[in-house]
């Protein structure tokens, strides 16, 4: 089997997967195919083979993890449908993005992989998995993909390989004609190659090649004007919810506090209202207090959120070059929880399960889950990477040597 | 002055992606455009001539002032991106010393690198890199070496004008280096100083890689008078021919490998946004409803 993603597919899931502060994951939309390929050889005149040929052509982001299955693994097919609607028919595989992660499939991912396969119908369903790692200082990191075919018992990894423009020399131009001094081979050439040039002298099918390229152009501007305009309607929507969901956070809060109060006895109250003072900080502690209290299907807040773009240069470089990266295990820069990694996830442990199920606390071999725990020592050196399987990737080290202890690497 | 830390913006970073896995068989780069503190919120797709990278250093000048106005902050070009196809994501030393003459200019400029088409056959597991570095001076000799930046690519969940305007570029760029190639094979340009050795000259010319007969070149003067303009149409039309075939095939190849994916993309791009904003409506109007009953 060979299978295919465009460039333009494959950048846009990383873009997706960057933007998600735990891990992601979704369904891939494409076709399956069959090749026929010729070939001769000694021993047989032709010999014909059948290839399959998987293109993955676009894939359905899920907004966030456990959206159509649960922590037993058991696949819900009424939120399967709601999400993939009519491009069910589609789906050719789904996939998983992880940090940190060993390039296996975990047992939950196996289990929904059986399910999924039998719901959709997809006898050869594909699951591609994501890995990302990065070195100790943040300066490089690595972006690991393998296409599995669980259903199959033998070759089940497939390689994926990105169509692209190739080679783009322009060495195939001619400078000079070969030289040729028969005048029947110039008279005939002049007399019938005359019908692929213009009055101008120019080729007809550049002219026309031209055309082509350029109604494609407008159309990709045109369509690129739309994308434009729906990125900012989406921008000013989401905008809005979370200004809304900050106002019911404070409004709850605010509630809260009305409800403690008349709870507190009078000669009490002056007392309980300068405690409150402390413990709630001014500015947008108590939005952070009461989200971290309320509902934890709330998404959390927006990266630049935490990152303060207004603060002084000073604090501004110490938060920038030690930024806090949740996932990163093994990193000097990881971050306390207290400051960055309840904000994203919602265990307040750092973990990457998606808090909108509450916290996981399971202990199943789904290496996402408690791989990504707060002070956690890393296995590693500061200065590798860390060699977690057989069939790991070299280990980068700062100094630039990608040592290889595999004899299979770059 | 070494720099702290790069913020690479992810939309920024998806053009980067997009333009690097667009081919395979050379290395391509562009410029990213951003604010002091190095926060690359754009990425300009710049042609894959290497040796006009300084005369195109001031293109994205415009994309520079639009990228100000839309953010309220001052923006520059503050680092430059390339490709390494098949090969590893550490920089050469031609990289190194590149970026070394880039912080002459900039102590601040940073270089970005993206591995990618890289795959362990035995175990089928692809691998895109990236990594961000400065030059400095080596403690002996006169050899610069690398020192690592940590790079963060930050979420942006929308993607910003001028990041699609820059990944839309792409396949104008690749059809007018296209355009460059056909013209620059049917003139061969040299310089009035060589011209002054008169008959001798063009003598020459039998003897250099071309290996043009002097028959077969007719000369005119150019407005320019520093530069003298030779026009080969002494090519017969087999030869003509051919050439705008390898044209015809060279722009197929572009639309077929780098418009048409761009444009599917686009396209799933709005119903993807279509649908998002759906589910956007129906949360925003769920919470006014919970918010009025909180009040």
């Amino acid at each position: 089997m060979a299978a295919s993603i465009s460039g333009y597919t494959f950048s846009s899931l990383c873009y997706h997967s960057a933007n998600s502060n735990s891990d992601h994951e979704g369904f891939l939309l494409g076709e399956v195919r069959q090749e026929e390929t010729f070939s001769i050889s000694d021993s047989q005149i032709s010999s014909t083979e059948f290839l399959q040929v998987l293109e993955i052509h676009n894939h359905e982001p899920c907004s966030q993890l456990f959206s159509f299955y649960d922590y037993a693994g058991k696949v819900n097919e009424e939120n399967l449908k709601r999400i993939l609607k009519e491009r069910r028919k589609n789906v050719i595989g789904w996939y998983r993005f992880r940090r940190n992660t060993q390039e296996q499939m975990s047992f939950r991912e196996q289990i929904i992989h059986k399910q999924l396969t039998h719901i959709l119908g997809v006898p050869d369903l594909v699951f591609l998995l994501f890995s990302f790692i990065s070195t100790a200082n943040n300066s490089t990191h690595a972006l690991e993909y393998v296409l599995f075919r669980p259903n199959r018992k033998y070759n089940q990894r497939v390689s994926l390989t990105i169509p692209n423009l190739g080679n783009t020399s322009q060495q195939e131009y001619k400078v000079s004609s070969v030289p040729n001094t028969s005048w029947n081979y110039a008279m005939v050439i002049k007399e019938q190659g005359a019908e692929f040039f213009d009055k101008d002298g120019v080729m007809k099918d550049i002219r026309t090649i031209f055309q082509v390229y350029n109604a494609l152009q407008d159309k990709v501007q045109a369509v690129c004007g739309e994308v434009e305009q729906s990125e900012r309607l989406k921008e000013t929507f989401q905008e809005e919810v979370n200004k809304l969901k900050k106002q019911i956070a404070l409004r709850k809060s605010e509630k809260e506090e009305e409800r403690r109060l008349s709870q507190v006895p009078e000669e009490h109250k002056n007392t309980y209202l300068a405690y409150n003072s402390r413990v709630v900080c001014p500015g947008n502690a108590a939005e952070e207090y009461s989200l971290e209290n309320q509902d934890t299907s709330e998404t959390p807040p927006p990266y630049s959120e935490v990152i303060p773009l207004d603060s002084t240069a000073d604090s501004q470089e110490t938060s920038t070059a030690y930024l806090p990266r949740p996932q990163a295990v093994g990193s000097s820069n990881y971050a306390p929880p207290s400051l960055g990694a309840a904000k994203f996830s919602g265990n307040g442990d750092g973990s990457s399960t998606d808090s909108s199920q509450g916290t996981s606390g399971n202990d199943d071999e789904d290496s996402s889950e408690y791989e990504n725990l707060a002070n956690e020592p890393s296995e590693s050196s500061d200065s590798e990477f860390s060699q977690l399987a057989e069939g790991r990737p070299a280990s980068l080290r700062p100094d630039g040597d990608s040592r290889n202890s595999q004899a299979s690497r770059i | 002055m070494a720099v702290n830390a790069v913020h690479l913006e992810s939309d920024a970073f998806l053009v980067c992606m997009n333009h690097a896995l667009s081919t395979e068989k050379e290395e391509v780069m562009g410029l990213c455009i951003g604010e002091f503190r190095c926060i690359a919120c754009d990425a300009f797709c710049l042609s894959t001539n290497m040796s006009s990278i300084f005369t195109l250093y001031i293109i994205p000048l415009n994309t520079c002032h639009r990228l100000a106005e839309m953010t309220g902050r001052p923006m520059r070009v503050v680092g430059w991106y390339h490709s390494h196809p098949h090969i590893t994501v550490w920089p050469s030393h031609v990289d190194v010393r590149t970026q070394a003459m880039y912080q002459m200019m900039d102590q601040g400029f940073v270089g970005l690198i993206f591995s990618c088409f890289i795959e362990d056959k035995n175990t089928k597991t692809g691998r895109v890199l990236y990594t961000c570095f400065q030059s400095v001076q080596a403690q002996k000799g006169s050899e610069y070496e690398r020192i690592e930046i940590p790079v963060h690519v930050v979420p942006h969940e929308t993607i910003g004008k001028v990041c699609l305007e820059s990944a839309v570029e792409l396949p104008k760029i690749l059809c007018q280096e296209e355009q460059d190639a056909y013209r620059r094979i049917h003139r061969y340009i040299m310089t009035l100083s060589e011209m002054g050795k008169g008959v001798q000259g063009l003598k020459s010319l039998k003897t250099t890689a071309l290996e043009l007969s002097v028959s077969q070149i007719c000369l005119f003067y150019s407005a320019n008078v520093s530069t003298l303009e030779l026009c080969l149409a002494h090519l017969d039309p087999i030869t003509k021919i051919h050439n705008g075939s390898v044209f015809t095939k060279n722009l197929c190849s572009q639309m077929s490998a780098i418009s048409g994916p761009l444009l599917q993309w686009l396209e799933d791009k709005v119903e993807q946004n279509k649908q998002n904003i759906a589910e956007l409506q129906l949360e925003k109007e769920r919470l006014i409803l919970e918010l009025t009953d909180l009040d």
